[in-house]
């Protein structure tokens, strides 16, 4: 399969003298569901920016579908590239459905108004989410885990071979945590979605995820398989921090503790 | 998908408010200090005689109720944007230093004793336009120092102005003789006296212009409200739609105020009283917000007139007075369909 996103020797910095992101270069192949993961200020969200467009590189380039990313127009873009950011309350009281329908914007007819097709893919999206059951609801009156629902409907309307996703499930439950991953697993089994999605959870992401891009500290970054980029030495060495390791099936799970922790002690090098 | 706005009801409600709003101009013409019939009206000028109806009608009522339309359309429509843009509920018209700028104009053009005319109209109007677009530009440069627009920058950049500007007004009223300040605070209270058609249709163009130019981007406003970056990914040129919707805005209002002085909470609760009852899709929040803001002010201007004829009221304090009650009503019966509410 070929790569739907290309990054080549990218990096990025707020202001000329500080880099967050340095010589970065990878690929991602069409389909895949790829996992950002790192500590804060690694520069997770700075490069979600980058693959949509909202940030442009200090030096290096980035492509989306074989074409660079400043080549796009904002519409073309949309239809390549969908993103869903973190959770949020907007101002005014829009409803479900008039927010998912919103990723059609860009293929309104002269006087701003959807077409039949922009419906059937609006209620496709709600169904497969789960959320046409309260589409005519505002969307401040949903709770945390069903509003997310309906930002990744949006995200699926546009129709968009790829979807970002920053923290999906930063603030849900474990039920909802689960909801989530299995929506977008789906979302890239049965519709063949490129997803890329940063997580702060990488036990969920050796789970779900069939690739691992791990940023660290100094712009250092290691990506492949779950299994080869979550090693304790690495986890300890990126976070700063020593984890139980466990094994579950086919990938292992880590518990991070700290010096306090009622089961610190386990932490042994023999599980390392 | 019953409920989702479609061309059909949008053309629907547009007409029907269109209608409202010719019942609403023509009943308020016939009323005021001297009555008028309609049936004389239409009997024409008169040739030997005088026709004292039609010459009520023609001369003092229509462009008066022209004036009042046009004036509430633009504040409306310029309201709904500026809370699109700026993603806040509180936003009016004159949030960014509009009214003072207008308002800095118009002493400025009293304390120097201008006596020119341009288009039939007084120094006041021109300097006072010249004003509203000067301070509207100088908030958004200050509010885009930072490189892009910024919400925040923005409505600081707006309120330090606004403050400085009334500084300046308060200090050049103090110096001012009682007479110069008095025709100022006259006109800064909003009236609604417009002889001139010729004004009053390039008043209307560009107006109607205005409103039917943010109509076609009102999808993009639509993405707007959630926020740039959101709405970028919904493929919305985000520097283009805001540049255009913040520059027709500006303009619309600067024609209103240029027109009338500054008439307030028209910009403010008829976006959101259109809002509590029709939902905030732009599509259809724009053009009724228009069309509801022509009504209000003109039966706004009739009261003025009548309330304590043959004396009249400035406008501002009947649109405030009818404006709040109307709308808490509208806010208990609706509030739970609003978000920002809770």
């Amino acid at each position: 399969m070929s790569a739907i996103i290309e990054v080549k020797n990218l990096s990025f910095g707020y202001t000329p003298q500080n880099t967050i992101l340095k010589d970065i270069s990878f690929e991602i192949k069409a389909g895949t569901f790829l996992a950002i993961a790192g500590p804060n200020g690694a520069g997770k969200s700075t490069l979600l920016n980058l693959l949509c467009g909202a940030l442009k590189p200090k030096s290096g380039t980035i492509k989306i579908d074989a074409a660079p990313i400043e080549s796009y127009k904002s519409e073309a873009l949309a239809g390549k590239v969908a993103v869903v950011r973190q959770e949020f309350v907007p101002v005014f009281g829009f409803s479900v459905i008039e927010t998912v329908l919103m990723a059609r914007t860009p293929y309104f007819g002269t006087f701003g108004f959807e077409n039949k097709t922009d419906k059937q893919i609006v209620t496709e999206a709600l169904e497969a989410t789960d959320t046409a059951q309260f589409a005519l609801r505002p969307l401040g009156s949903l709770s945390g885990g069903e509003r997310q629902r309906v930002f990744i409907a949006r995200a699926l309307a546009a129709n968009s071979p790829v979807l970002l996703l920053d923290e999906p499930t930063s603030f849900l439950d474990l039920k909802h945590q689960v909801g989530i991953y299995d929506l977008l697993k789906n979302a890239q089994l049965e519709k063949g979605k490129t997803i890329v999605a940063i997580t702060h959870d990488i036990n969920m992401a050796a789970q779900y995820c069939d690739e691992i891009l791990l940023l660290g500290a100094n712009s250092s970054y290691h990506i492949g398989q779950a299994k080869d980029v979550f090693s304790p030495e690495q986890i300890e060495k990126v976070f700063g921090v020593r984890t139980f390791v466990g094994s579950l099936g086919r990938e292992k799970f880590f518990i991070p503790l700290g010096k306090f922790a009622k089961d610190s002690g386990q932490i042994t090098d023999k599980h390392i | 998908m019953k409920e989702l706005l479609t061309p059909k009801k949008l053309i629907f409600r547009v007409v029907s408010a269109l209608l409202v709003l010719v019942a609403v101009m023509l009943v308020c013409s016939l009323i005021g200090t001297e009555s008028i019939s309609l049936k004389a009206v239409f009997n024409g000028p008169g040739t030997q005689t005088a026709n004292p109806d039609y010459q009520i009608f023609v001369e003092f009522r229509l462009p008066r109720i022209i004036l009042a339309c046009l004036v509430g359309a633009a504040l409306a429509c310029s309201g709904v944007v500026f809370q699109a843009l700026l993603r806040n509920p509180l936003a009016d018209p004159y949030i960014l230093g509009i009214s003072s700028g207008a308002g800095l104009g118009a002493i400025i053009a009293v304390i120097c004793g201008f006596n020119w005319t341009v288009w039939g109209r007084s120094p006041i109007a021109v300097f006072a336009f010249a004003g509203a677009l000067g301070t509207v530009w100088l908030v958004w440069f200050i509010g885009r120092m930072a490189g892009r627009f910024h919400v925040t920058g923005l409505l600081l950049a707006g309120v330090v102005v606004n403050a400085f500007f009334s500084a300046v007004i308060m200090f050049l009223t103090s110096i001012a003789k009682s007479q110069q300040v008095y025709s100022t605070i006259f006109w800064l209270m909003g009236n609604m006296t417009e002889e001139d058609f010729l004004v009053l249709w390039i008043g209307s163009g560009c107006v109607i212009g205005g409103i039917i130019a943010l109509f076609y981007i009102s999808p993009q406003l639509n993405a707007l409200s959630f926020g740039e970056e959101d709405a970028r990914s919904m493929g919305v040129n985000i520097a283009g739609t805001q540049i255009i919707a913040f520059a027709i805005a500006a303009a619309i209002t600067a024609v209103a105020v240029s027109l009338s002085g500054l008439i307030g909470f028209v910009g403010l609760l008829v976006p959101h009283a259109v809002r509590l009852v029709f939902g905030p899709d732009h599509r259809q929040l724009l053009p009724l917000s228009g069309i509801v803001g022509a009504i209000f002010l003109v039966i706004a201007d009739t009261l003025a007139r009548i309330i304590i004829a043959p004396a009249q009221l400035p406008v501002g304090v009947v649109t405030a007075i009818l404006g709040g009650p109307f709308f808490l009503v509208l806010l208990v019966k609706y509030s739970r369909k609003v978000s920002w509410l809770k």
